[in-house]
């Protein structure tokens, strides 16, 4: 009796079970085309490319186009090997309408060195799970920073201007791009220079002027951001005095002394010999000489490399000179101010000497006096002796 | 002839008295003396002609040759007009001494007394070849032909040149030297030409001399 009872028992407990089964088998296929309509719509990370160590976002937006059903969502979750998930999972459930959208986002570091990888989305559906791989690329490419141009000398106190570049061969845009300059014993202008955004492939022009006390080292600091994770890149450009191979360089030739007067009056021409602009070119002369109207200093205004202005500069001379040093002065486009000076014979102190001389030639005149006083004399004397 | 022409210098009163018939007359050793004085003159009027030319070569093209040309031909002229001026002039004062004898008397006797100065030009030209090319010239422009004060302060430059006032200085005390040499010679020709007493020939010929003179060492004064 108790057999038939146990197997009673389990006969019954089978076709309940095959009952449940049953119908779990007709919930199931009239579920399935549901959750086959729920897809990754988009994927975002920031930042898009990866340096090695950045944190940044994965953000998966999940988009269902069941147009009547509600769709349940359970257990999102990011996976990768070579990133590490620093935020929680989707552990809860979530109930996705008809036609809607839901991000899924979770902050993520980039454990992994250069490379291409395929990082996993999941998400759990009551019956079936959404698997979804994305390429994620960490590239360790840094910002570059150009120097394009820059003199081939400094001077103490003299402004140059420095010419850079910034270029980005990142394959995603950087944020808060700034340049920095600094170094000791140097006034940079702008000393921080602030680029903005940068986009992929990218490049811009960063001009600066350097003007040095001493020769030191040009510290470069360039900045920025890859998603939030802060980025550098440094250069050093030595700053070293002697001369610029390319400063103008203007020389004078054909000079020819004349005078007016008490004034010499010398003439000639100013040629650039150098390979830059001389601005503002002015000729005037230096002391023993005394600068006098009508040319006291003449400008010659800009001479492009191998151009020459003709000059003319008036002066006294304090004294007996043999020559007299000319001064010729320019700017650079910086604005800084060169000087030289090349001395100029004065043929003849003769200017000077009547200059200092003051009266009437006395020997001359006395001895003239003399010789008519003898003559009258003689004749005074020749006449009273004829006449007794 | 030629001695008696050197008996003008040392001996100027036995000169005149011996000068008799055509040569009382005659005016060719005149002409020949005041021909070499002009010679000379002419000399000292190239090279101080080249100077200026020098100085105005840069103003116009050509200017240079005209300058020194029109200089030598004023000094060759010059001494002509000299001669015929200052016999005027003594002429003029031996009147007021009531003076008889033909102005070409006057002439001729200027004529003979200008021998001294034939040598003084000589030395003077020999002077000049010693100091011209030490003379700094200053050049004048176009610009500076346009502006008076400028010419007046370039040739002022020339003029006090060390080398230019220091020969202005020597010829004109040989000018001076030479010019009462012909003085003396002048009055005893004065006394025969025109009747006069040493006294008054020495007058009519000493005043403007004098004058001269004291005008010359005037310049060099103010120069």
């Amino acid at each position: 009796m108790n057999f038939n009872k146990k197997i009673a028992g389990l006969c019954l407990v089978l076709l309940i079970t095959s009952i449940i089964g049953m119908a779990s088998a007709d919930l199931t296929q009239a579920q399935a085309p549901i959750t086959g309509k729920v897809f990754v719509s988009s994927t975002v990370f920031d930042p898009a490319v990866f340096f090695t160590g950045d944190k940044g976002t994965a953000t998966y937006v999940v988009t269902t186009s069941n147009t009547n059903t509600s769709v349940m969502l359970n257990h999102g979750t990011f996976s990768d090997k070579n990133f590490r998930l620093i935020s929680g999972t989707y552990d809860y459930s979530n109930t996705l309408g008809p036609l809607q959208t839901r991000p899924f986002a979770f902050s993520i570091l980039a454990d992994a060195p250069e490379g291409d990888y395929y990082p996993t989305f999941s998400l759990s559906f009551f019956d079936s799970n959404l698997y979804h791989k994305t390429l994620l690329q960490i590239d360790n490419t840094p910002l570059e920073l150009t120097l394009i141009d820059k003199p081939d000398a400094f001077s103490q106190g003299k402004k140059k201007t420095i010419y850079m570049q910034v270029a980005n061969p990142r394959k995603n845009n950087v944020r808060n791009v700034i340049l920095e300059v600094s170094g000791a014993g140097i006034t940079a202008n702008p000393s921080r220079t602030f680029v903005g955004d940068l986009a992929s492939g990218a490049k811009i022009p960063v001009n600066f002027s350097v003007t040095p006390d001493h020769e030191t080292t040009l510290a470069l600091l360039l900045t920025y951001n890859n998603g939030n994770n802060p980025h550098e890149v440094s250069m050093k450009i030595p700053i070293t005095f002697g001369t610029d191979k390319k400063q103008a360089d203007p020389v004078m030739s054909n000079v020819q002394v004349s005078t007016i007067g008490s004034t010499y009056h010398v003439t000639g021409d100013v040629t650039n010999a150098g390979l830059e602009t001389a601005n503002a070119v002015m000729v005037t002369a230096l002391s023993p000489a005394v600068p006098e109207d009508p040319y006291k200093t003449y400008v010659v205004q800009a001479l492009k490399p191998d151009d020459f202005g003709s000059f003319e500069i008036t002066f006294g001379t304090e004294g007996s000179v043999t020559s007299v040093p000319v001064q010729i002065s320019f700017k650079d486009n910086d604005g800084n101010i060169y000087t030289s000076v090349q001395n100029v014979t004065v043929p003849d102190s003769g200017l000077a000497k009547v200059k200092d001389s003051s009266g009437p030639p006395l020997v001359p005149i006395t001895a003239a006096l003399v010789i008519v006083a003898v003559f009258v004399g003689g004749w005074f004397f020749y006449l009273r002796k004829k006449k007794q | 002839m030629v001695r008696s022409l050197l008996n003008i210098l040392i001996s100027p009163g036995a000169f005149f008295a011996d000068l008799k018939g055509e040569q009382e007359e005659s005016f060719t050793w005149p002409l020949v003396i005041v021909l070499l004085g002009g010679i000379a003159a002419a000399g000292y009027g190239y090279l101080l002609g080249e100077v200026s030319g020098r100085m105005m070569a840069g103003a116009l093209p050509g200017i240079d040759a005209l300058v020194t040309i029109s200089s030598t031909l004023g000094a060759l002229i010059g001494v002509f007009i000299f001669w015929l001026v200052w016999t005027v002039i003594v002429f003029a004062l031996s009147m007021a001494f009531k003076g008889q004898g033909r102005f070409k008397r006057t002439l001729q006797v200027i004529g003979y007394g200008y021998l001294p100065q034939v040598i003084g030009s000589v030395i003077t030209v020999v002077v000049a070849f010693e100091y011209v090319p030490r003379i700094v010239v200053p050049h004048v422009t176009a610009a500076m032909m346009q502006d008076p004060v400028a010419m007046q302060g370039i040739t002022t430059a020339l003029m006090r040149d060390p080398a230019m006032m220091e020969l202005t200085q020597i010829t004109s005390i040989i000018a001076i030297v030479f010019l009462l040499w012909s003085a003396n010679i002048w009055i005893f020709g004065l006394q025969k030409a025109r009747n006069l007493s040493p006294r008054d020939a020495a007058l009519c010929v000493g005043i403007p001399v004098i004058a001269y003179v004291l005008f010359m060492i005037y310049s060099l004064g103010v120069s």
